[in-house]
């Protein structure tokens, strides 16, 4: 096990080295540069201003430059925020994004898992029908539509939440941006189990131990659940890695001081070092969620073995 | 400032929802009803005030500063020899007093003694000496390090030409600074309350390098100090108790919001966690009006939404009776009223309306807009251009949304109707705009301003000859003889005179498209009090207090 993790790991290493580097010749094959804004500046006073970010080197020594900073764990200064640098603005907006993204992601299969087995169980009644229509509405309706309506019925009218803003460790200002950013996967974690759990109760051995008069809740939690978790895990792994990184609709609209409003912003603003360094986050996460989903892969299916 | 700092803010709201249209549509439904908001005239128990700000601020450091949100904050934070009134006109701020020689190119400024760093040290002349010479220091990077040119010395030092202490300021003693000027420059007390002016604190950037500016170790002497910054979230300031006119300020805390999605400010305001927000959607404003009334607060703002023309490249080059068909077949009423909701006024020239400056409107102005689309075409025709061998052109903007799409669109639909032109729309990227603009590779394209300073050579100095911000390599020895005659002229009322002669000559030569001159936009609430809405848009929190009242 442990040297299945080691040998991924170290198969990571060339991954995201191709990542950053292709990253960093989209970036500066993209038109126009970080300086090249409101006002127009003097040549000289421009140069000054490049040189400082050695951007007047040639470009196969900025990438070496960059490497080597990267190396040590330097992701360089942000050009768009002066006096910051991208190490910075990460270590003060991921924790934000991890917080919301978990806690989006437990809630997702604490609702999820339940309804999706229920639904199965209960196959074509209306305990399967209409929360499978919910979750087709779930899967339908784009976070931007769900995360104001939220804001507008819980904050403006009812007054029983904040309309945004973030607070560390306050739940109120968590529970709304949770909840718009889980209420999709809660359809589709519904939707995996449902169809996974079915195809495990038509199988021999839940029927032997339905013959044996085993009661509902024992066949369910300890037979059906377990087995029908392995595509939740699958779909888990990268699911998780996008639900921490792609939540800029939700950060914007619940004013959340997460990173994903940079990752944009800096693309538009030409901010090389501030897209390079998310895009290695990014890059890091998805590889160890997928991590992650392998191995709780094998621990929920004995079949499987780690080589 | 061009005026497009705000429009990549308007992209960014634009990309976080995808859509903006989607989002409103939530809040755009039947009114709400706010329970009403009922004031009293006694001061409240709690004085601290929550505003917005367009987008994160780039970097407190006043020397590096460059964008808007960074002024907000900086006007709250730092003071310079002159501050702003609460009309936006300067006044003492460090500087008690001042006098200039008679030729006006030699100014004494005599500083208060009582005024202190947030730390209780003395502000003294030194300070300013060594900021403003960071300014212009190359080393600094700074990306207004030109805007100090009146002063002797500075461009070069800019440029890397002569040393940082060769600038041509004297610190004579702790409280008394001289300023040596290469021209009279009687706008030198509007440069002066530019934020790149603020003073530094040297010890703290000594000490900590770009970490100076990190709420543990920022230094300030202005109104407030910095309390706690959340990059791209929000910043908080606390009252400076050693500011020198503290008794004067009311409030204890400003926090300040980064609100780059308008529609989620308006939702924020409405539930009361805001109380005096930087921006809404143009298209909101119907709606926010019947809701709201007067926390509505639009008033002109020292800006020009204009299209520029390319003087180097076909078809506007040397064709000045097709530039004046474009001007004035664009119908600028209708489009205000219709796609801007009324929130703008149209606009005939460059320079928004300005005390002291006689507007320069063009001929075609006093004409009723059939009598302009009469012209237009007669001009047309005589640019060379019929059905059969029509104008074909670009419009190049950046993305801004739908609203300003529709804006041009309907641009270019004018031109078609009335002219016959075949207009397309080319929308690209700010940063792309940008770059495209500065290499004058576009003949037809979107070009803002917003004057840093109420003078009208900030705004004329855009088409000067050679200059960076000439982006349509427009030349005329007239107007430039004109610029250069102002910029030696003592006489304040004179030299405003050969301004407006200048801008008379761009109207003659059919320069740009002039389309609206922005206004400001905020909502307000009832018990927020101690601003005035001001041509700069710059509202120190230093004059605001909240009054008791009940509601949100």
């Amino acid at each position: 096990m442990l040297r299945y993790i080691v040998r991924r790991v170290l198969e990571s290493v060339p991954t995201l080295l191709l990542i950053v580097t292709l990253a960093f010749a989209l970036l500066h094959t993209a038109p126009g540069g970080p300086f090249s804004a409101d006002k127009p500046l003097l040549p000289e006073i421009r140069h000054n201003i490049e040189a400082r970010y050695h951007l007047d080197e040639p470009l196969w020594r900025q990438y070496l430059r960059y490497m080597g900073d990267l190396a040590h764990g330097d992701l360089g200064p942000s050009f768009q925020y002066r006096n910051t640098s991208v190490n910075q603005i990460i270590a003060t907006g991921f924790p934000v994004d991890v917080s919301v993204g978990l806690s989006a992601i437990a809630l997702a299969l604490l609702v999820g898992i339940p309804i999706g087995l229920n639904a199965a169980w209960r196959r074509n009644t209306l305990w399967d029908r209409v929360p499978m229509a919910l979750a087709v509405a779930g899967i339908s309706l784009p976070v931007f539509v769900i995360a104001p309506l939220l804001v507008l019925v819980f904050a403006v009218k009812l007054h029983w939440l904040p309309a945004g803003g973030w607070i560390a460790g306050s739940p109120s200002h968590l529970l709304l941006p949770v909840l718009a950013l889980a209420l999709p996967y809660i359809a589709y974690v519904a939707r995996i189990v449902r169809g996974s759990a079915l195809e495990v109760l038509s199988s021999g051995y839940i029927r032997t131990a339905r013959a044996k008069g085993l009661s509902t809740a024992r066949i369910l939690l300890r037979h059906t659940l377990r087995p029908s978790l392995a595509p939740v895990v699958s779909f888990l792994g990268p699911t998780t890695a996008g639900v921490i990184t792609i939540s800029i609709v939700v950060e914007t609209v619940f004013g959340l001081p997460g990173i994903g409003r940079f990752f944009v912003t800096g693309a538009l603003n030409r901010d090389y070092t501030l897209v390079l360094g998310i895009t290695i986050l990014y890059g890091a996460l998805i590889i160890l969620f997928n991590l992650l989903a392998d191995l709780c892969y094998a621990w929920i299916d004995p079949r499987v073995r780690l080589e | 400032m061009r005026g497009l700092a705000p429009a990549v803010t308007a992209v960014l709201a634009a990309c976080g929802n995808h859509d903006p249209q989607a989002a409103q549509a939530g809040i755009a439904g039947p009114p709400i009803t706010e329970p009403a908001i009922t004031v009293s005239t006694a001061l409240a128990g709690t004085q601290s005030l929550t505003r917005t700000l367009d987008d994160s601020p780039r970097s407190l450091d006043p020397q590096l500063s460059t964008d808007i949100p960074t002024q907000r904050v900086l006007d709250d934070l730092f003071e310079g020899l002159v501050t702003l009134s609460i009309d936006g006109k300067p006044i003492p701020g460090v500087a008690a007093s001042w006098e200039h020689s008679p030729d006006s190119r030699t100014w004494v400024f005599h500083l208060r003694s009582e005024a202190r760093w947030s730390n209780g040290a003395p502000v003294t002349a030194e300070d300013f000496l060594y900021s403003w010479r960071r300014e212009v220091d190359p080393k600094t990077a700074a990306g207004y390090a030109q805007a100090l040119a009146p002063m002797v010395n500075a461009l070069d030092i800019a440029l890397g030409r002569k040393p940082p202490d060769t600038l041509g300021v004297e610190a004579n003693d702790a409280h008394t600074l001289t300023v040596h000027l290469v021209a009279p420059t009687p706008y030198l007390l509007d440069l002066l309350d530019q934020v790149y002016l603020y003073p530094v604190y040297r010890p703290a950037i000594e000490r900590y390098g770009d970490d100076w500016v990190r709420p543990e170790h920022l230094v300030s002497n202005g109104a407030f100090t910095l309390h706690e910054e959340i990059i791209g979230n929000r910043i908080t300031l606390s009252a400076n108790p050693f500011y020198w006119d503290a008794a004067q300020v009311r409030l204890k805390s400003v926090v300040y919001y980064t609100m780059p999605d308008r529609a989620q400010s308006v939702l924020r305001y409405l539930a009361g966690d805001l109380q005096f927000t930087d921006s809404f959607a143009a298209s909101q404003r119907p709606w926010l009006k019947k809701t709201l009334g007067e926390q509505v607060v639009n008033s002109p703002w020292l800006g020009t939404y204009m299209l520029a023309f390319n003087f180097n490249l076909p078809p506007f080059r040397d064709n000045v009776a097709l530039r004046r068909a474009l001007i004035v077949s664009v119908d600028r009423a209708a489009l205000t009223q219709y796609l801007k909701y009324g929130m703008y006024e149209p606009a005939d020239t460059l320079m928004p309306p300005l005390s002291g400056y006689q507007p320069q409107h063009p001929s075609w102005a006093a004409l009723s807009q059939l009598e302009r689309n009469d012209l237009a075409r007669r001009l047309y025709r005589e640019a060379g251009y019929s059905a059969e061998h029509p104008l074909r052109v670009n419009i190049s903007t950046s993305v801004q949304g739908a609203d300003e799409r529709h804006y041009f669109e309907a641009v270019a639909g004018m031109w078609h109707a009335v002219l016959g032109a075949q207009v397309s729309m080319d929308e690209s990227e700010y940063k792309v705009l940008a770059q495209n603009r500065e290499l004058h590779l576009l003949p037809l394209f979107l070009d803002t301003w917003i004057g840093d300073f109420a003078d009208p050579v900030n705004f004329l100095q855009l088409f000067y000859g050679g200059t960076s911000l000439n982006y349509g390599g427009y030349a005329d020895a007239r107007f430039d003889g004109l610029l250069d005659r102002a910029a030696q002229e003592p006489d304040n009322a004179a030299r405003y005179r050969l301004l407006e002669q200048s801008e008379a000559v761009l109207n003659d030569d059919a320069a740009y498209i002039p389309l609206y001159y922005y206004a400001t936009r905020h909502l307000i609430k009832p018990y927020v009090q101690g601003w005035r809405s001001n041509l700069l848009d710059r509202n120190l929190s230093r004059y605001m207090y909240i009054l008791e009242h009940q509601g949100r």
